[in-house]
This record gives structure tokens, C-alpha cells and sequence, in this order.
């Protein structure tokens, strides 16, 4: 056999792969520099079952933000929304007798009708969604306050109930609630990839225009993205509040940045068109190893700030030196 | 005995703000014709194209009757499923997704839950690909639209607007910025249509092009019909002559 006969085939990674590697590859490299310098408290089990308590809240509000951020959105009120939600479902629970399915109905009907609220300026009015989410965010949190006038709200009774096992109960080192993200993080990743709505939301953030002239009704997939925001925030303070047993108004207000971080560093660009489901889940994982991390290697919590500002920078530096624009 | 038009356009007129496009045009289309859409830059040539693809509404009170039946709620969806498809002068492609993604952008092949059929789409854009003569062999169904050069990204446009059984292919200055002899691929892509008896409506600033593939002109002045006939055996030069003198008058 002749040398020219054997193909040397080099390895290509497909661009579409390029921002899976690079959020994977990052937070490897993150995690092993914690490891290195406090590997006491990194390789311990008991690290990542804490970590994994709270990491399926940022993967879900994170997924409904890589279908606004695709479909050329940006939606910054879901802290308020979270918060709303989570108070039509307290208020829900304590009318009703603590009857957990109406209470998360009615949450799932104020998170959608909060969406639809939002895509109607955004679509309908032509707002802007930076300015009008802002504006939004602030509503919502206002109208939260007004009705839950100050109170911490608990729910004792929750505590050995079989709905709350089901949901956030403890499944050897795994709370039954990361399983729950990853599920929904499977589906709507389905969805995102194969369904004729995650191609749409494609073609809404790349070019609307296109899309309009194709026949594909831009702004119904834009509002269904809002709407997927309103579900997702209804799920996750359900969520939260079955962890505590406990609501407490300004439960949405840590969220805001992590998730948008979640949904960048993991490689969805700001710019629409493009994004990726499994990218979210590394980057929503490497948000919350931060917050944990930076206290865990012995640094003063008022450091966290700081590793999360190197952390997302630096990612964006190496999704860029990824998609092979790094000199300009 | 008279032929049935395939589209029948009534009274269509068209105002932005201010400015009217388009003033009672009153066209007939009719099946396996070529009819060269000419006039000026501003005549309203796009517009007119834009309504009868649905991308945009004419004014209350045009009628846009298909195959004899009035059409209500027209628009850009419904036009493309009863077999209008239109190569806009844009070439309307999203340049992140993939080939095949654009090629059935907005008619994707799905199953009864919506999920899209995904190897079906990558093979028949393929085939595609091959038969509208793709020269390149790096790109793939799968590669993005962000890559190709003008005229590919154009052929991206053209094969999506033959894959689906149309009986109306409306191509919006497909010859733009391209090489001459993609320009020649084109203008034989158009005697093809016709030969497969779908109808043609053929917009170019490039009147020899124009005069050409016509079998019919309809000459469009500051958005009003001002000419609508047969080329007969009018010569490009005469042709030519008659756009000059309406761009002078307004009128023939």
C-alpha cells in the first residue's frame, strides 16, 4: 500500500460544537484551579451536593434566556417575574388549603400572562426589550411588594409532604431537583435543536426580516419566548420555595446577573440567531461554582464579584479565540 | 376561448405615510408566461412584487384573486402554500443557519408533533444543490449561509423557491452583483421554469435581460401601470427606446 493512499483526515470540530467545547474547556480549567488551591473542600462529595441544590434554578430560568437571547430578545424582568410568581403560588397555597396544583396552576397562568405582558410591548408596541424588561422588572417587583406587604411566608406543612419529596427531596448525594432541571433542559434542548419553534426562534434572532418574508410570524415566536420565560420563572420559585419551605419577596433579585452570565459564558452570543442548550448547562455550572468557589478557596465573599467579572470576561475571550476572530 | 388568468390583480394600491407606491394597478397573470416587470428605480416594481408574495398588504379595497377565488387574510405563509414563492431582491436568507435551514425557512418539513424532519431536509437540499449545478464541493447542506459567496447565496434563495410545487416564481433583480455567467445560469434557470410550465414574473434593471426572457412586458412609472403587452416581435432596441421615453414622459 502506497504511501499517497493512506488519508490523513484531520480532525475538524463543527462550528456549531465550537461553543460547548469552549464552555466545557473553561469551566474545566476554573474548576481545576479551585482544586488546586483548596482541594480539601473540592473534592469532597458533599461540595457538589450544595453546589447541585440551587445549580437546576439558574439551568431553568438560564434556558428560557437562551431562547429570548436567540430569538434577538433580551428579557431582564424575570427577577420580578420569579418573585411574582412565587407570591401568587404562597398566596395560592394558604387560600386553598395548601393545595399544591391549584397554587402552581395559578403561578403558571400569572408567569405566562407576565410573558404575554412583555411580548405585547416588545412585538405589538415595537419597544425596545432592554428598556422595556428594566421597566418591567422594576412593575413587577413594585406590585410584589404592595401585595405581600413585607411578610416572610412559611410553609411548615410542606416539609413531609410527598410533593415536596418529589421535587426537592434528596436522592442519595442528588437532590431530586437537579434531575428535574436536567429533564427540562433535555426537552426544551429537543425542542431548541428539532422542533419547528426552536427553528424559528432561530430565524427571529437572525434575520427577522428573512423570516417575515418566509412566512414565519416573527413576533408570535418572539412572544412564546417571552411566555417560556413567564413558565420558567413559575417552575423556579415553585422550586425555591419548596427548598425553604419559605417565600420571601425579594427571592428574585440574586438572579439577575448569574443567569445572563449562565447564558454568555456558556456560549450564546448576545447578538441572536445562535445558542446552545448543553453550553448553558456548563455555563449556568460554572456560575454557581463561582459563587461557591470564591469563598471556598478562602477568599472574602466581597471577592466574588470579582471572580465572576475575570470569569465572564475571560470566557469571552475564548469563545472569540474559539470562533477564530480573535485578532481584529 | 379565453384563458383563465392564474392571478388576477384589482384595484391594488399601496401608501407609505405619505409617499404612494402604487396607484390602481390592474394586472392578469397567467399560466407558464414570463412577464418582465420593468420601470424606473422607485416605479414600484419590489412593492408590487412584496403584495403578491404577502410580505406586505396592499391598501383596503385591492382584490388579489388566485385562481379565480378572491383571496382574504393575505399574506406571506399563505401565499407560499398556494404555490407563490419569490426570490427577493435581499435574497431574505438568515446567515447563521444552515443551508438547509434556509432552504426550507419557513416550510420545514415536520412530523404531526411539529419536529422537524431533519435527514429528509439535509438530503433532498442535496439533491438540490447538484441540480442547480452547485460548482463548490466544500460546502454541505449543513455548512452556514455566512460563508457562501453571492451568487451561491443567491442559488440558496433560487432552490428554495423551486423545491416547493410552485405555480408562481417571482424573482426580485436575481442578476445583481453577480458574475456573467452566473447571470446566464440564471436567465436559462427562467426558460426552465416556463418549460415546466410554472409562470415567471421577472424584475431586472438590465432591460436586453429583460426583453430577453419576456413573453409579455408590464412597464410600472412612479407606481402607476403605464404599459401591458406582448413582445410580439418588438426588438431589445425598440424596447429600449419605449422605457426611455416613458422615463422621460411618464407616459407611452
Amino acid at each position: 500500500m502506497s504511501i499517497e493512499n493512506a488519508t490523513v483526515k484531520k480532525f475538524i470540530v463543527p462550528d456549531r460544537f465550537k461553543p460547548v467545547l469552549g464552555a466545557a474547556g473553561f469551566y474545566l480549567l476554573m474548576m481545576s484551579v479551585f482544586i488546586y488551591f483548596a482541594p480539601s473542600v473540592f473534592l469532597n462529595i458533599g461540595m457538589f451536593t450544595a453546589v447541585f441544590l440551587s445549580l437546576p434554578l439558574y439551568i431553568i430560568m438560564g434556558l428560557a434566556l437562551v431562547f429570548v437571547t436567540v430569538s434577538g430578545e433580551i428579557d431582564l424582568s424575570f427577577p420580578s417575574t420569579l418573585a411574582l410568581t412565587g407570591l401568587v403560588f404562597s398566596l395560592t397555597l394558604n387560600a386553598t388549603n395548601y393545595n399544591f396544583w391549584v397554587a402552581f396552576l395559578a403561578s403558571l397562568l400569572v408567569g405566562i400572562t407576565c410573558g404575554l405582558f412583555v411580548g405585547f410591548l416588545v412585538t405589538k408596541l415595537g419597544f425596545s426589550s432592554l428598556i422595556t424588561t428594566l421597566g418591567v422588572n422594576f412593575m413587577f417587583a413594585g406590585i410584589t411588594q404592595v401585595l405581600n406587604q413585607g411578610q416572610v411566608r412559611q410553609f411548615p406543612e410542606f416539609d413531609e409532604s410527598p410533593i415536596r419529596a418529589a421535587v426537592v427531596g434528596s436522592w442519595g448525594p442528588i437532590p431530586a431537583q437537579l434531575l428535574w432541571g436536567l429533564a427540562i433542559a433535555m426537552i426544551l434542548g429537543v425542542i431548541f435543536n428539532r422542533h419547528r419553534f426552536g427553528i424559528h426562534v432561530h430565524i427571529a434572532g437572525d434575520n427577522p426580516e428573512a423570516g417575515r418574508a418566509m412566512g414565519v410570524n416573527v413576533s408570535r415566536v418572539k412572544v412564546y419566548c417571552f411566555i417560556l420565560v413567564g413558565i420558567c420563572c413559575s417552575i423556579t420559585s415553585t422550586i425555591s420555595i419548596l427548598i425553604n419551605s419559605t417565600y420571601y419577596s425579594t427571592m428574585g433579585e440574586g438572579y439577575l446577573l448569574p443567569v445572563l452570565a449562565a447564558v454568555f459564558v456558556g456560549g450564546t452570543p448576545v447578538t441572536g440567531g445562535k445558542g446552545t442548550i448543553a453550553g448553558l448547562v456548563i455555563g449556568a455550572t460554572t456560575v454557581v461554582f463561582i459563587n461557591t468557589g470564591v469563598i471556598a478557596v478562602g477568599l472574602d465573599g466581597y471577592f466574588t464579584g470579582l471572580g465572576f467579572g475575570l470569569v465572564i470576561i475571560l470566557s469571552l475571550l475564548g469563545h472569540r479565540a474559539l470562533s477564530g476572530r480573535l485578532s481584529r | 376561448m379565453e384563458r383563465k388568468p392564474l392571478i388576477e390583480l384589482v384595484g391594488v394600491e399601496k401608501t407609505f405615510g405619505r409617499v404612494q407606491a402604487l396607484t390602481n394597478i390592474n394586472l392578469k397573470l397567467y399560466e407558464g408566461e414570463i412577464v418582465s416587470l420593468v420601470g424606473d428605480n422607485g416605479a414600484g416594481k419590489t412593492t408590487l412584487t412584496k403584495i403578491i408574495s404577502g410580505t406586505e398588504k396592499a391598501d383596503s379595497g385591492a382584490k388579489i384573486i388566485l385562481r379565480g377565488e378572491e383571496q382574504k387574510n393575505w399574506g406571506a405563509a399563505k401565499a407560499r402554500k398556494l404555490g407563490i414563492e419569490t426570490v427577493h431582491q435581499n435574497r431574505a436568507l438568515s446567515e447563521q443557519q444552515s443551508i438547509y435551514a434556509n432552504v426550507f425557512m419557513g416550510r420545514e418539513l415536520t412530523n404531526r408533533f411539529g419536529f422537524v424532519k431533519r435527514k429528509q431536509q439535509i438530503a433532498e437540499t442535496e439533491a438540490l444543490m447538484r441540480k442547480i449545478g452547485y460548482t463548490s464541493k466544500v460546502w454541505t447542506p449543513n455548512s452556514p449561509v455566512l460563508k457562501l459567496s453571492g451568487g451561491e447565496r443567491q442559488g440558496v434563495a433560487i432552490s428554495r423557491a423551486i423545491l416547493f410545487d410552485s405555480s408562481l416564481v417571482m424573482l426580485d433583480e436575481p442578476t445583481t452583483a453577480m458574475a456573467l455567467s452566473e447571470q446566464a445560469e440564471v436567465i436559462e434557470f427562467i426558460h426552465d421554469l416556463k418549460r415546466q410550465g410554472r409562470s415567471v414574473i421577472f424584475i431586472s434593471h438590465n432591460p436586453w435581460d429583460a426583453h430577453a426572457v419576456a413573453d409579455r412586458f408590464v412597464i410600472l412609472d412612479r407606481g402607476r401601470l403605464v404599459f401591458d403587452g406582448p413582445k410580439g416581435d418588438m426588438k431589445a432596441d425598440e424596447f429600449i427606446m419605449m422605457l426611455r421615453e416613458i422615463a422621460r414622459k411618464g407616459t407611452i
